[in-house]
């Protein structure tokens, strides 16, 4: 099964033409701008520049500067200033440039836009997205490279999707719109499928025209097999992929791949199932390894059922260090082919 | 001003100080003998705003109800001058279902949706939002406003600067006011403050500034009516600072050992004071003060007893309502 | 037959040489008039090669191929 087909099967005509994933979501707020005026974009360079990875590119042709807003560099303002509006009854997308931005403005982001709706009890709602550009493997060392959807999901009020691929990207782009909640939409440079950084074959595909709706806290099973299952996201979907198929080819050994699409909701049934069946787990995650999301898929075969595992789980991750620059360093603690398929060799002891 | 207007001014402060009086004994009441935060029917922090309610009154008489308020920690007086519903609010301080926010906010996390007020305890942290009503008002084509009253240590607080940078850059429909109590906990506004008054800082981002001293109810009104004005007709927004007077402890519990002035302190009380200027104007009698008095005592602890007779949360519960 | 050139992106330097960045579409496949064919960069800036007619496209020019602006990189009949 292709990382393609469980968005096909959610759109309702054949997926003939192909996008990159930032034009994909550029469509998917497009085509909810259309159908409700109350969705607007704001941030740093999102209009004329289009985003700096592209996820915005042409809203402000069509949409003009009233719904399509450059912001000064004063993220704790305008992340406040969506919150606001969200409340008022608008439907802001607010970008923040990389999500290693987080600090300046995470008080407003986790304090406030994801506990507004628990703290009035239910009686006030934030439906909000905030999206952002995550993860590394270009050079743009330690402040610039950061995934961080592990801190994201930690804190309770907030939505986590890290779209893999094109058609997800918009799926989840317009349920995240259409969400009453406050929704961190994360994706990754790497699968944006940009003319001017390294690109993974699949960050280009087909999407469907019309809008439609990925679910969001559903995993999608992006490759089915028998021998282990690699429970991933993001960048790292595209990476796990590229070994399954090698080691099929090579050794006959047979991984399943899950791609997670959402941190929160967490659909934690589908690598119970899986686990179930293969009875291996390896997590691939380019976050930090330590306190966040390997450890909580860990956490979930552990304290549901332990005996699903016949040897223990295994984690690829990004150790503990902040992202190096030099290019030889930053691939070594970066979850690159090579670490992945090394530990999914060790893990079916092959 | 005519007479009715500044007879409101009085009843809301009137109001506003009963309620503290109110949350001060209940808060207390089962807390001894040695004080234990954690304790009785209103646990947490608790803080109250008497002496600041010139600053509440004075600008939220302005106000509509589609107006929207964001406040800070220290939210009670603002909250009743802009109309929250007195019944719902206490439940909430009181941690009950009945509550704005069925017991999960407490008393610094006051939400409502009728009134559009909301508060935060992070300092600050309301002002860009306000810019958020502001520009969701601007983007109807409405001629609401939304004000954000902040205190005078906030000031210093980059989402202050941020917040007033970016109104001003899109005149959005947005009132600034800075409490300043010269208290921030028990740092004294000179030794955080690099500058002497708060309303200068407007001249930085563009914006009129205007400091109002004395504590005085209706140099408050009339400022706040004209920046007001300026907003609903999308002149923009106005910073106010009311050089105003926190009468008890940053929070309950606060010996105020900092604080040199303490014992003249209770002599600056605004509200005798505005009663007095009324008694001399002739608007207010012996009588008619007293039954204000009663009429407050009576709103006040009509919704006391609301709350206290009302369920607490079932623990079963807790997990709810943390998404839509 | 229509001819697919290369965008004009650098004005300056109208034999400017780029890169065909990315092919949205495989070759022989038919495409609709004005479908998005491609992407194309010269230095930084980057822009849409889009079908001139609709038709079969022939692709002549490979992804990360260099070429210059104007030339022909694909054909539709």
């Amino acid at each position: 099964m292709s990382v393609t087909d469980s968005a096909a099967t959610t759109a309702s005509a054949p997926a003939a033409r192909k996008l990159t994933t930032a034009r994909a979501i550029a469509e998917g707020i497009a085509q909810e701008m259309e159908r409700d005026t109350s969705v607007f974009v704001l941030g740093e360079d999102i209009g004329k520049y289009g985003g700096i990875f592209s996820a915005t590119t042409g809203l402000l042709d069509k949409f003009g500067p009233e719904r399509v807003i450059d912001t000064p560099i004063s993220e704790t303002a305008f992340i406040g200033l969506g919150t606001g509006a969200a409340v008022e009854g608008m439907r802001p997308i607010v970008e923040l440039m990389f999500a290693d931005f987080f600090g300046v403005a995470m008080d407003q982001i986790y304090n406030h836009m994801a506990k507004i709706c628990f703290e009035s009890g239910g009686n006030v709602r934030v439906p909000m997205v905030l999206m952002m550009a995550a993860g590394g493997g270009y050079s743009d060392a330690a402040q610039h490279s950061q995934c961080l959807w592990g801190t994201f999901a930690h804190l309770p009020g907030m939505k986590v999707v890290v779209p893999s691929n094109p058609a997800d990207a918009k799926g989840l782009m317009i349920s995240a719109i259409r969400d009453d909640n406050p929704v961190v939409y994360m994706f990754h440079k790497g699968v944006m499928g940009l003319p001017w950084m390294a690109k993974n074959p699949r960050s280009i595909a087909p999407v469907a025209e019309e809008p439609y709706e990925t679910p969001i806290g559903q995993a999608a099973v992006a490759r089915e097999g028998g021998d282990a299952t690699v429970v991933t996201v993001s960048l790292s979907v595209h990476h796990a992929l590229d070994v399954a198929e090698q080691l099929s080819a090579e050794h006959g050994i047979e991984l399943e791949v899950i791609d997670l699409r959402s941190l929160v909701p967490l659909d934690r049934e589908a690598v119970l199932t899986s686990v179930a069946k293969t009875g291996h787990l390896l997590v691939v995650d380019e976050d930090y390894q330590s306190f966040g999301l390997s450890g909580e898929i860990a956490a979930t075969v552990a304290e549901t059922d332990p005996g699903l595992l016949r040897a223990p789980v295994r984690r690829v991750a990004v150790p503990d260090v902040p992202i190096p620059y030099a290019r030889s360093l930053e691939s070594a603690v970066l979850p690159t082919r090579e670490r992945i398929k090394a530990a999914a060799r060790e893990l079916v002891g092959a | 001003m005519d007479e009715k207007t500044r007879l409101d001014l009085y009843r809301v402060m009137v109001l506003s100080r009963t309620y503290e009086e109110a949350i001060l004994r209940e808060y207390h009441a089962d807390k001894k003998p040695a004080f234990d935060i954690g304790a009785g029917l209103v646990p947490g922090e608790m803080h109250l705003s008497a002496g600041q309610e010139p600053v509440a009154a004075g600008v939220c008489a302005h106000l509509r109800d589609d107006d929207a308020v964001t406040a800070t920690h220290r939210p009670h007086h603002i909250a009743i001058a802009h109309g929250v519903d007195l019944d719902k609010m206490t439940a909430e301080i009181f941690g009950r279902q009945t509550g704005l926010g069925r017991g999960r906010g407490g008393h610094m996390h006051l939400f409502d949706p009728a009134t559009h007020f909301s508060c935060s305890g992070i300092v600050a942290e309301g002002l860009p939002p306000a810019t958020g009503h502001a520009f969701a008002f601007q983007r109807q084509g409405s001629d609401r406003v939304a004000v954000a009253f902040t205190g005078e240590g906030a000031a210093n607080q980059g989402a202050f600067h941020e917040s007033l940078n970016l109104a001003a850059l899109w005149k959005l429909p947005v009132v600034f006011v800075i409490e300043d109590n010269e208290w921030a906990i028990s740092v004294s506004r000179k030794a955080s403050t690099a500058i002497s008054s708060n309303a200068d800082r407007a001249a930085a981002y563009g914006i009129p500034g205007q400091r109002i001293e004395d504590n005085d109810v209706e140099a408050v009104y009339t400022a706040a009516g004209n920046a007001v004005a300026r907003a609903r007709a999308g002149e923009g927004p106005t910073l106010l600072e009311v050089h105003t007077l926190r009468l008890w402890g940053h929070f309950e519990g606060d010996a105020q050992g900092y604080r040199p002035d303490l014992a003249e302190v209770p002599g600056r009380d605004p509200i005798p004071a505005y009663e007095a200027r009324l008694t001399d104007a002739g608007i207010l009698t012996p009588d008619l003060v007293a039954s204000i008095k009663e009429e407050a005592v009576a709103r006040v602890e009509k919704a006391i007893g609301f709350a206290k007779s009302s369920p607490v949360p079932a623990p079963e519960t807790a997990l709810e309502y943390v998404f839509a | 037959m229509s001819e697919v050139r290369f965008p004009e992106l650098s004005k300056e330097q109208p034999d400017a040489e780029g890169v065909l960045a990315t092919w949205f579409v495989n070759d022989g496949d038919q495409v609709a008039s004005g479908q998005l064919l491609g992407e194309v960069m010269v230095d930084k800036a980057s822009g849409d090669v889009l079908a001139p007619a609709a038709g079969r496209v022939r692709l002549l020019v490979a992804e990360e191929q260099a070429a210059r602006q104007g030339t022909v990189i694909a054909t539709v009949e």
